[in-house]
């Protein structure tokens, strides 16, 4: 049976039961005393945060603590260089190097990203504390950073908090799955056609999605057996321009002839008392996200109304004979056992997906502090920064590589777009499409860092290094 | 070019057009100048940009020396059997890989050569190659130098990725100027010279041919720029 112990619980659980959440950017300020304290953070001891596991044995803690390290953190440990080289090229580049690929482009490029992430060879460790509240955040923190002199906090503390009924900015429901994996006990037991995937997917050292292929795990095996990595995002979202476009969107709908086959059941079916007009920004925004908004019921299964009928599930569909749009954000990002043109890449870039809101809830019925920014502090995990989380990036969530009848246009909802060429198309009962255009970036990246997330044996190995 | 009147300016101008000036040109001076200004080589692959029609129909130019032992009639032999014996899987992979319009094999002096044209990330591509018919091209990159270093394929992944990467051609920019952005930038130096008179064949261009002997000059012709290989199979009908 596989030893959860070794492996940092943010990794295979959801930590549900703890609404908040806090990264600190912080820099190596003293190599030998940071050995020291993550030595204490494995093992217990000296009153430094634990490394929250994935095996939590009878008791649930009261707060959680994870760490991730950059290229950069671990050469400020004093990492040998016959050990840094054996990390792949994605990871010791950085984010920074890999903008392009992950369309970090305009407002997002990262010269233009805030402290602390305008300069990256400072950030060394990106430390997360989950809680129930802040005031257990605050404890953390001081713990984590007591003596002030181990590690330098950049920047602020990000701060996350979930929302009612697991929504999201835009309006959406976020949490509903996860990828499950080989041989790891699946508490929430929901229920998924999608095969479980390799352990591989998510940690080094395992076989991957690709059989008989082997991702390189970094030297010594201590050190990157059990570890995986991190793409660690600050997302702005433009909650009223989302808005507007949902606005614009549904007039332009109205002057179309075939209007009415995008409301076959009229609009009540969409939202008891909605006009037209407001039916419709729902249909445009379910189309984009291939969920409903509030309800987050796949438009694979219910496309025309927001509601699951008995015997639908909100996990378990797929895409083939659908009519989820062929570039719906959830389609794009993972097109399940959905025909895609590269044919072994189905399920091989599924990625967990950590992810809390920042900024206060917008409500646009009474639109208070619009210009305040909200967000998402977004994790993406997998054993493979390249195959996965680039890969989906920079073919599938832009370009729209996967399907030709949406290549050339980018993800809709978190694509690199430019309103002067962006298109999105939406399904009609009769099968023709009604062509969208004028979407702009709706999500923007604040920051960002590329993170190994090491076990707790690497933890100690680290800890324990004498250069 | 400067057009000085006098009897010097003259002698210099002709300079390069003399076949004794061009010898001791090719072997002494640029051995020196490379000497004493060591110029790394440039990536090859194509150049990476955000927009969609420029993430379409790259091009992969992959040369690959053979081993010394095999660059020999019999050698050349041995990679020709390699990609005969293989080309029916070689292709069945491609096919299921996606994202490849073309792709070909050529043997030329002692290289065997593979020249594609394909979707996408570079890196995407060459990593579903693996995962599709590693196995297969295996026995080709056994013959050529270095190449025992990444195999098995399947094991070395990313290693693999970036000796293919290696051995691609680097794509010299349409616009001849932009050839010398590409060298200063991958000097770490982000201020455009300015020195750009490409008359005047710069010693900067002529050091970079030689540590880039090979070059894929510009980006290519392409008949209908901007559409996927499974855009176009889908539009003639035959399935994607």
């Amino acid at each position: 049976m596989f030893n959860f112990a070794d492996v940092q619980g943010n990794i295979v659980r959801g930590y549900r039961g703890k609404p908040r959440v806090r990264h600190l950017v912080l820099e190596i300020a003293d190599r030998i005393a940071a050995r020291r304290w993550l030595a204490a953070c494995a093992s217990g001891g000296d009153n430094v945060p634990q490394i929250t596991t994935g095996d939590w044995g009878a008791d649930k803690p009261v707060t959680c603590f994870n760490i991730g390290l950059t290229y950069e953190g671990l050469r400020a440990l004093g990492t040998p260089d016959s050990s840094l080289e054996t990390f792949p090229n994605e990871f010791i580049e950085g984010m920074h190097a890999r903008a392009l690929k992950l369309g970090d482009v305009g407002e997002s490029a990262p010269e233009n990203w805030p402290a602390p992430f305008k300069d990256p060879k400072r950030i060394h460790l990106v430390a997360t504390i989950y809680a129930s509240d802040i005031a257990q955040l605050n404890q953390v923190q001081d713990q984590a950073l007591a003596d002030g002199r181990t590690l330098r906090l950049l920047g602020g503390a990000l701060d996350g908090c979930s929302f009612p009924d697991d929504l999201v900015h835009f309006g959406y429901r976020d949490n509903l799955t996860q990828p499950r994996f080989a041989g790891v006990h699946d508490a929430e037991r929901y229920a998924d056609g999608q095969p479980k995937a390799p352990l591989g997917t998510v940690l080094l050292g395992h076989p991957t999605n690709f059989e008989g292929l082997e991702w390189r795990v970094p030297e010594p095996e201590q050190l990157g057996h059990n570890g995986t990595f991190n793409a660690f995002r600050v997302l702005k979202q433009e909650v009223v321009a989302f808005e507007e476009f949902l606005g614009t969107a549904a007039d332009h709908l109205l002057s179309q002839a075939s209007v009415d086959e995008l409301l076959p059941l009229g609009a009540d079916a969409i939202g008891q008392g909605l006009s037209p007009r407001d039916a419709l920004r729902e249909v445009v925004a379910g189309s984009i996200c291939g969920r409903w908004r509030g309800t987050g019921t796949p438009l694979a299964l219910s496309p025309d109304r927001p509601n699951l009928l008995p015997g639908m599930s909100l996990t378990d569909f797929d895409y083939d004979s659908s009519r989820c749009p062929y570039g719906a954000h959830i389609r794009r990002c993972n097109p399940r056992g959905g025909q895609i043109v590269q044919r072994v890449a189905n399920n091989s870039r599924r990625l967990v997906r950590r992810g809390m809101p920042y900024g206060p809830l917008y409500d646009p019925a009474n639109p208070r502090d619009p210009e305040l920014e909200r967000g998402l502090l977004s994790n993406f995990i997998g054993a493979n920064l390249g195959a996965q989380f680039e890969a989906m990036s920079c073919d599938w969530l832009n370009l729209g590589l996967q399907d030709p009848r949406i290549t050339g246009s980018n993800d809709p909802m978190l694509g690199a777009n430019d309103f002067k060429t962006s298109w999105f198309d939406l399904p009609l009962r009769s099968g023709r499409t009604i062509r969208l255009r004028g979407l702009p970036r709706f999500v923007q990246t604040r920051g960002g860092a590329y993170t190994f997330l090491p076990s707790l044996s690497a933890i100690r190995f680290l800890g324990s290094l004498m250069m | 070019m400067p057009n000085g009147g006098s009897w010097f300016d003259q002698f210099v101008n002709e300079l390069p057009k003399k076949p004794w000036f061009k010898r001791v040109g090719a072997w002494i001076l640029v051995p020196i100048w490379a000497w004493r200004t060591p110029v790394k080589p440039l990536r090859g692959g194509p150049r990476p940009s955000i927009q969609p029609a420029d993430n379409l129909q790259s091009m992969m130019n992959l040369i690959m020396p053979l081993k010394r032992e095999n660059k020999s009639p019999i050698g050349r032999a041995k990679a020709a059997l390699a990609i005969a014996e293989n080309k029916d899987q070689i292709f069945a992979g491609l096919d299921n890989v996606g994202t490849v319009h073309f792709a070909r094999f050529v043997i030329v002096n002692d290289n065997i050569c593979m020249f594609s044209v394909y979707d996408g990330d570079f890196s995407n591509y060459i990593r579903d190659f693996i995962a599709t018919i590693g196995g297969v091209f295996d026995a080709v990159v056994a013959l050529v130098e270095g190449g025992d270093d990444v195999l098995p394929s399947a094991h070395k992944v990313e290693a693999f990725i970036e000796w293919i990467r290696r051995h691609d051609l680097y794509q010299v920019p349409d616009t001849a100027t932009d050839f010398l952005r590409d060298q200063e930038a991958l000097n770490g130096d982000n201020a455009a010279s300015g020195n750009d008179d490409l008359s005047l064949l710069p010693r900067k261009l002529i050091l970079q041919l030689r540590a880039n002997a090979n070059v894929s000059l510009g980006s290519g012709y392409r008949a209908y720029p901007g559409y996927s290989a499974a855009q176009v199979r889908e539009r003639l009908g035959i399935g994607w």
